[in-house]
């Protein structure tokens, strides 16, 4: 029988394309509840599905998870209702907006015994893949330096609320790459320096833009552009593109450039169409596959946690002008 | 579940093999006239080989012809009089009597027939031709396709440097972008060609297609086997009444390797790549149509007449690049000299 699945909160726009993949893979959505009424309502009934306009009633639906899309800073609330009733969940990036309430969501899954996994979509992009295997087959040498960038267009909305968000550009997508050169690399960031700049390129007194210099365990050492620096009318919502140095050559990652280009005169602009596999879709496949065979996730709260680190460090660097140095995880 | 066997342990009798080995099918073996090439698969995928092609018939529900072209003829119609569903390689076949005549053969025997014009399952192709589905793209106008690289053998002695087997590159090659055009635009008015299909060039052929098509739009279709070694190159582009679509292999890849080889000592890194999820892979796309419409009852993406056309289509540039006289694809014959 297929796993009878939740949304709790549609307030990142990821948990549309989460909810196609629910039924892509023929799972479809057990109910959505979300604070604002008409926005959870919409969306159930576009999947076909109860709209839940209290928490606990999803929650009482005996389900055998939720995926977790409210505004950052709602994480913590939303993981801490869910621990102990619904024995999966699925978060949204990023786990939170402090380490302690990260670290409160890891344990309290930990304790109720529900199992906790992160939305990383990135990992599931099969050029990151292949960049993966190529690191790990060692063909590139030592490794030198990795260049970074995941740009975006400006959100808007609570995105660029800080009691809601926890930041901006930086804390949006800093995330995102740490998270593939954590899991591509297997090392950790050891230390970040960054300039971030507040309405640089928007009229918003939110950060919307960021550039992190970083060094890893493994020795190497990175650069990462956050920025929301492409315009609305750009091509493409954005990129994460990635470039890694090894003595004996380099590679190039482009992850989400695998686009036919359309311009139109009608509509004035030039747009990038995607063609390629489905990231989301890759990351509730794999959520599913965790549900069904009972493994352990492959991407972890803790996972999510260090990421969230880096991110809170480039803001901590900015602030003082210093390099931040970050615990590695044999110290603790 | 349906047993599943390949004619021709050639390449993309392997490159099927692959596919129908994650398919919900039994893939039982190989026939191949030449034992040794269907031993050498069998072994390969760890299946059967059937020293005749009745042998294999009579093990299969679903046949899958991969020979050269000029042999496709005989494992259709093997098939259809065993009353087994047929999967079979482009071009459909190499002369146009023997198209109607297999196409005929699979009717009588109401036995389905598929004709694997992989480019409709690959993605890019699959998105241009949903966006202009959708109206996204003007009324059509003008395509251009590119399908570019050196010849695909190492050495004379095949099929493919056989104009009386293979067609040359018109043939073997421009016909996958052919059939597209017509997927996408419609009904061919005429076809102008120039080329080297008749230039008596060993291990080289190359030729410039030119289209109109009935709704009036007009296309340019090149194919080669006459660039440098190197890397295969495809590109597509759809004019249409203010719109522009656009993609090209030769665009920065999203995977992109640069070795020194001096220090790594490896030669077979790939350069770029296009990488896709299995699920997505245009060749498990297109067998993965064949089972779910076979189940459905439903007529495939590709009929047998869509086959056919798009050889009658590559038959009239190639009679074009030999007279040099554009060629009205419509009471087309083909005269074919015995």
């Amino acid at each position: 029988m297929s796993p009878r699945v939740g949304i709790i909160s549609v307030a990142h726009m990821h948990a549309l394309s989460y909810a196609n993949a629910l039924n892509t893979l023929g799972v479809g959505v057990a109910g959505v509840y979300d604070t604002d009424a008409a926005r959870g309502a919409e969306m159930a009934e576009r999947f076909g599905t109860r709209f839940f306009d209290e928490l606990d009633t999803l929650l009482a639906e005996g389900l055998d998870a939720v995926i977790v899309c409210s505004e950052n800073a709602k994480h913590r609330v939303h993981v801490e209702a869910a621990a102990g009733r619904v024995p999966h969940i699925l978060c949204e990036k990023p786990i939170a907006t402090t380490v302690e309430d990260a670290q409160a969501m890891i344990d309290v899954c930990k304790a109720a015994g529900s199992k906790l996994q992160i939305a990383f979509p990135v990992r599931f992009a099969p050029p990151v893949q292949r960049l993966k295997d190529l690191l790990k087959s060692g063909t590139l040498g030592r490794l030198i330096s990795a260049k970074c960038t995941n740009h975006g267009r400006m959100p808007g909305g609570w995105f660029i609320d800080k009691e809601k968000a926890g930041g901006g550009a930086v804390i949006d997508h800093t995330v995102h790459v740490m998270d593939v050169l954590r899991w591509a690399l297997g090392t950790e960031v050891t230390e970040v320096y960054a300039e971030v700049g507040h309405g640089l390129l928007h009229d918003t007194e939110i950060d919307d833009a960021g550039m992190l210099s970083f060094s890893l365990e493994n020795g190497m050492y990175g650069t990462l552009d956050t920025s929301w620096s492409r315009p609305e009318n750009y091509a493409i919502w954005g990129d994460v593109t990635l470039e890694i140095l090894g003595e004996r050559g380099l590679v190039r990652v482009d992850a989400f450039k695998q686009t036919l280009t359309l311009t139109s005169a009608p509509a004035h602009k030039t747009e990038w169409v995607g063609w390629g596999s489905d990231a989301d879709l890759g990351l509730v496949q794999d959520f599913l596959e965790m549900i069904q065979t009972g493994r352990e996730p492959s991407i972890t709260g803790e996972d999510g946690l260090k990421a969230l680190e880096v991110a809170l460090a480039a803001y901590r660097s900015a602030d003082i002008q210093k390099p931040v140095s970050l615990r590695t995880q044999e110290a603790a | 579940m349906r047993r599943v066997g390949i004619i021709g342990a050639g390449l993309i009798g392997s490159w099927h093999a692959a596919r129908w080995q994650n398919l919900p099918v039994e893939f039982v073996g190989f026939y191949d006239h030449t034992p040794e090439n269907a031993e050498r698969a069998a072994q390969e995928f760890g299946v059967s080989t059937f020293n005749s092609l009745d042998a294999l018939l009579t093990n299969v529900d679903l046949v899958d012809v991969c020979t050269p072209t000029s042999a496709h003829k005989e494992g259709v119609l093997a098939a259809a009089a065993a009353g087994k569903a047929v999967v079979c390689e482009k071009p459909i076949a190499r002369h146009l009597k023997d198209a109607e005549e297999m196409i005929a053969a699979c009717e009588t025997a109401g036995v389905p027939l598929f004709i694997a014009h992989v480019v409709r399952f690959f993605p890019q192709y699959a998105k241009a031709k949903a966006l202009q589905d959708t109206g996204e793209l003007g009324r059509p106008g003008v395509l251009r396709t590119v399908r570019a690289g050196s010849f695909p053998r190492p050495d004379p002695d095949t099929w493919y440097n056989s104009f009386e087997e293979g067609g040359g590159v018109v043939m073997d090659l421009s016909i996958h972008d052919l059939d597209f055009a017509r997927w996408l635009f419609g009904d061919v008015e005429r076809v102008f060609a120039r080329g080297l299909t008749f230039a008596d060039e060993s291990m080289r052929d190359h030729s410039l297609i030119t289209l109109r098509f009935k709704n009036g739009a007009i296309g340019h279709i090149e194919g080669s086997w006459a660039s440098p070694p190197g890397q295969f190159r495809t590109a597509l582009e759809i004019a249409g009444e203010g719109t522009l679509l656009e993609w090209d292999s030769s665009d920065p890849s999203p995977f992109t390797v640069q070795v020194d080889a001096a220090k790594t000592g490896d030669e077979k890194i790939p350069g770029a790549d296009n990488p896709l999820a299995e699920a997505d892979d245009p060749y498990y796309l297109e067998l993965k149509h064949v089972l779910e419409s076979l189940d459905a009852d439903e007529p495939f993406l590709i009929s047998p007449h869509d086959g056919l056309m798009a050889l009658k289509l590559s038959l009239a540039a190639i009679e074009s690049i030999k007279t040099g006289q554009p060629v009205a694809v419509e009471g087309f014959t083909e005269e074919v000299t015995a």
